[in-house]
């Protein structure tokens, strides 16, 4: 009895530690605190979001849905919305399953988690700011998402915001509670994955079989409140908060192991991050979640592979493509679990291009970034090569060259993500056969522009601390150069999307089909002119050096003459 | 000394580290009595850190068992008993020295500690610095910063991991006083290194190869640094 009450005693002892340690920390960050500064940033960040949430309500438009759509989107909706929160809740078991998600500070890891303060006492004010945060956000999420559907479907404005803010405020911090939980009992990689994959395929059941069973469909049908209410939406509420309780009932059983890994590596992530350097953030993000090159090839490059063009006997002529060669054994060595994330994008991609032919237009943007997240996990051979520069120095080709060589397997591969999304397509339409062929058309178009905008990506790298292009450019001109690194690559794959808004508009005489088809040149115009972008950036970048540096020394004032007065 | 119903302060069986195929540490079986000095010796890749980081709890085995003083590795317990200094320290970036100390002192239920804090701070150099941040300090000062909140705490366990890195020489004669001060007054000391010139201070050597065990024993039977390559 006195040894219990002795170690509550010592708890109550630590969480009074932990909070003062806490309030210094943050007594000394909010030393240099700058009152004005915090309010221009509040400014800034609310004109930002003002101006996206009216351009988003801009291209969803006004224009209501009739009555049989209306109510075909309250009897779909929570299905479709259930499908999409449980592919989240799979996400978050799937991190679970390799430590996530809390992430604690490596000085936390090393001074308070190796004390003898109980694990729960040291984790638990953490585990609950992570929670408080993915609702705010989660929250935030939902009250747009709310906002573009009001501007479509019937109800009060204020039910679909408070609906939107609740269903996000509840299945963000229910997919965190899930992944705590998972990695506060010890689940495993296996068995997280497993456990994600079983959620995804319940919702997934739902979805085809229109019914109501599964937890994420429960949250989605509190999202289609405003059209009908249905008491089983209360479920979806309950179940989350049992997940969240649970998942803070076992954040004590963490692995340390994995603890240190994470904050080591998040940390590193959010400083690439504030670098914009996007390669980085992509190679941590698969070390945190542990996606190594398999050991064992998929398959071995056959020497007619390499050798595609002419199948002679001399051996010798295999070592003719090195560069495409090259490309198909990092491809060959692709984890399993990314060729599946690239899957599931293209069909992503797929169901949004269906979504957008049918006048969901900002869904556009998703299917773009679908292809362009997929892009950047297909260009790896080429982004290998980007990330070791003393390996190009030893080449004899030109660097140009090389790059856009080693972009064919690429090529191929994002073909292939292409046709997963127009098999999607055909599957969500029913089998229409304007899907195939719209998908047809579409295909190669957004396998290229993916491909293009994850090349300019990796190829243009992270921006150097000094740039001497910058330092010759106006402040306003710089900014503006900065801006466009950040949009231009995903602008570029959400281009390859052109075709489907086009197709909603047949003119007379020509077909959805046709139109698609006539803005497929320009379309391919934009990536051929991404391909010689690569190919003479390097020799624009001298030419423009050794301009430059022309142009200063003629601006050099003539040496004097020696002894002169 | 253990006494036969006390336990050992570190006790190994079939400890063993693997990542996927990659053995990092062979099955370890290794027992070290109360109040011992230990060097554990070996080129980079031997296992040193791996086994330390598994004995502080930082690391879980793939197989077989690590104690401390009988309990688990990385229970409330053997926290309680040990303190480990990592080879690069790890410090907030927005804690004074002093407020390091004072939050490792209640961190671990320490009494009467501004004494002691007082010694170490001076025996270190660390005097004029105690208010500062130890993010604007150099590698060594952090070093030292490092060793004060591994000392600050009571521990009977001494987990050390290549202390010397960085330090200059009055502090590495110091630090290593300190460890001295340490084992006289009843604590075991384990210190991983490379430098040859500690090990003829301690009473028990391992030398491991590989993951691999290949000498345990007194440090001056053998010429260690051609056991362990």
């Amino acid at each position: 009895m006195a040894a219990i009450a002795e170690e509550t005693s010592f708890d109550q002892a630590s969480a009074i530690t932990l909070a003062d340690l806490r309030r210094a920390r943050r007594r000394r960050r909010t030393e240099d605190f700058d009152v004005a500064e915090a309010v221009y940033r509040v400014y800034i960040t609310a004109v930002v979001l003002g101006i996206a949430v009216w351009v988003l309500s801009g291209v969803v438009g006004d224009q209501r849905l009739g009555a049989a759509t209306a109510a075909k989107a309250a009897s779909r909706g929570p299905q479709v919305v259930g499908a999409v929160i449980g592919l989240g809740f799979a996400v978050g078991l799937r991190s679970g399953g390799r430590g996530g998600p809390l992430v604690i500070e490596a000085a936390d890891v090393r001074h308070v988690l190796l004390s003898p303060v109980a694990r729960a006492v040291a984790l638990r004010r953490p585990a609950l700011r992570q929670l408080r945060f993915g609702a705010a956000a989660g929250a935030g999420a939902g009250a747009l998402a709310g906002l573009l559907a009001y501007r479509r479907l019937p109800g009060g404005f204020p039910a679909w915001l408070a609906c939107g803010a609740l269903v996000g405020g509840l299945a963000v911090p229910t997919g965190l509670g899930l992944a705590m939980m998972v990695s506060g009992r010890r689940v495993g990689r296996i068995g997280g994955a497993a456990l994600g994959a079983a959620v995804a395929a319940w919702s997934a059941v739902d979805l085809a079989a229109h019914t109501t069973t599964s937890p994420a469909t429960f949250l989605g049908d509190v999202a289609l409140w405003p059209l009908k209410f249905r008491l089983v939406g209360l479920a979806g509420v309950a179940v989350g908060a049992v997940a969240m309780s649970a998942g803070l009932a076992s954040v004590a059983g963490v692995s340390i192991e994995a603890a240190e890994r994470r904050a080591s590596l998040v940390g590193q992530i959010r400083f690439a991050a504030t670098l914009r350097d996007l390669r980085t953030v992509v190679v941590l993000r698969r070390q945190l979640s542990q996606e190594q090159p398999r050991q064992t090839p998929w398959f071995r490059v056959p020497r007619s592979l390499a050798y595609p063009l002419q199948r002679g006997p001399a051996a010798g002529q295999a070592r003719r493509f090195p560069v495409w060669r090259r490309g198909w054994h990092g491809i060959a060595r692709f984890p399993g679990v990314r060729f599946l994330r690239m899957a599931v994008l293209g069909a992503v991609a797929g169901a949004c291009s269906v979504a957008v032919y049918r006048g969901t237009t900002p869904l556009f943007l998703v299917a773009g970034g679908a292809m362009y997240v997929a892009g950047l996990d297909a260009i790896e051979p080429m982004a290998q090569e980007v990330d070791h520069p003393d390996r190009w120095e030893s080449y004899t080709g030109e660097r140009g060259i090389l790059l856009l060589r080693q972009a064919g397997p690429s090529i191929v591969v994002m073909v292939a993500v292409a046709v997963v999304g127009v098999a999607t397509a055909v599957a969500v339409t029913g089998g229409a056969a304007l899907a195939w062929k719209i998908g047809l058309v579409v295909a190669l178009p957004a396998a290229l522009a993916g491909v293009g905008g994850a090349t300019i990506s990796v190829v243009q790298g992270a921006p150097a601390a000094f740039s001497s292009t910058d330092a010759m450019l106006p402040p306003e001109a710089a900014g503006a150069r900065a801006i466009a690194r950040i949009v231009v690559p995903p602008a570029v794959a959400v281009i390859g999307f052109v075709p489907v808004l086009v197709a909603r508009h047949p003119s007379k005489g020509i077909s959805s089909v046709g139109a698609a088809a006539g803005v497929v040149a320009p379309v391919l115009l934009v990536v051929a002119l991404v391909g010689l972008w690569v190919r003479y950036r390097d020799a624009a970048r001298a030419w423009f050096k050794a301009a430059m540096e022309e142009a200063n020394t003629a601006r050099k004032p003539p040496a004097r003459p020696a002894g002169g007065h | 000394m253990a006494t036969p119903n006390q336990p050992h302060a570190l006790a190994t069986s079939g400890l063993t580290k693997a990542y996927g195929d990659l053995v990092a540490l062979e099955p370890v079986d290794l027992v070290v009595p109360d109040g011992q000095r230990l060097v554990l010796v070996g080129h980079n890749g031997s296992g040193k850190t791996t086994l330390l980081r598994m004995a502080a709890g930082l690391l879980e085995p793939s197989d077989g068992s690590v104690e401390i003083f009988g309990a688990p590795a990385g229970s409330d317990d053997a926290r309680a008993a040990l303190s480990y200094l990592p080879d690069s320290p790890v410090l907030y970036d927005d804690l004074s020295v002093l407020e390091h100390i004072e939050y490792t002192c209640r961190l671990h239920d320490a009494e009467d500690w501004e004494d002691r804090a007082v010694g170490l701070l001076t025996d270190l150099g660390l005097t004029e610095r105690a208010d500062d941040l130890p993010s604007r300090f150099s590698r060594g000062l952090r070093q030292k910063t490092a060793i004060v909140l591994a000392l600050i705490r009571p521990f009977g366990l001494l987990l050390v991991d290549e202390p010397f890195v960085g330090l200059d020489p009055p502090g590495r004669d110091a630090f290593i006083e300190l460890m001295d001060d340490a084992a006289a007054a009843g604590a075991t000391v384990v210190v991983a290194t490379h430098q040859m010139e500690y090990v003829a201070k301690v009473d028990r050597c391992v030398a491991l190869r590989d993951g691999a065990v290949v000498y345990d024993g007194p440090p001056g039977d053998v010429d260690v640094l051609t056991l362990v390559g």
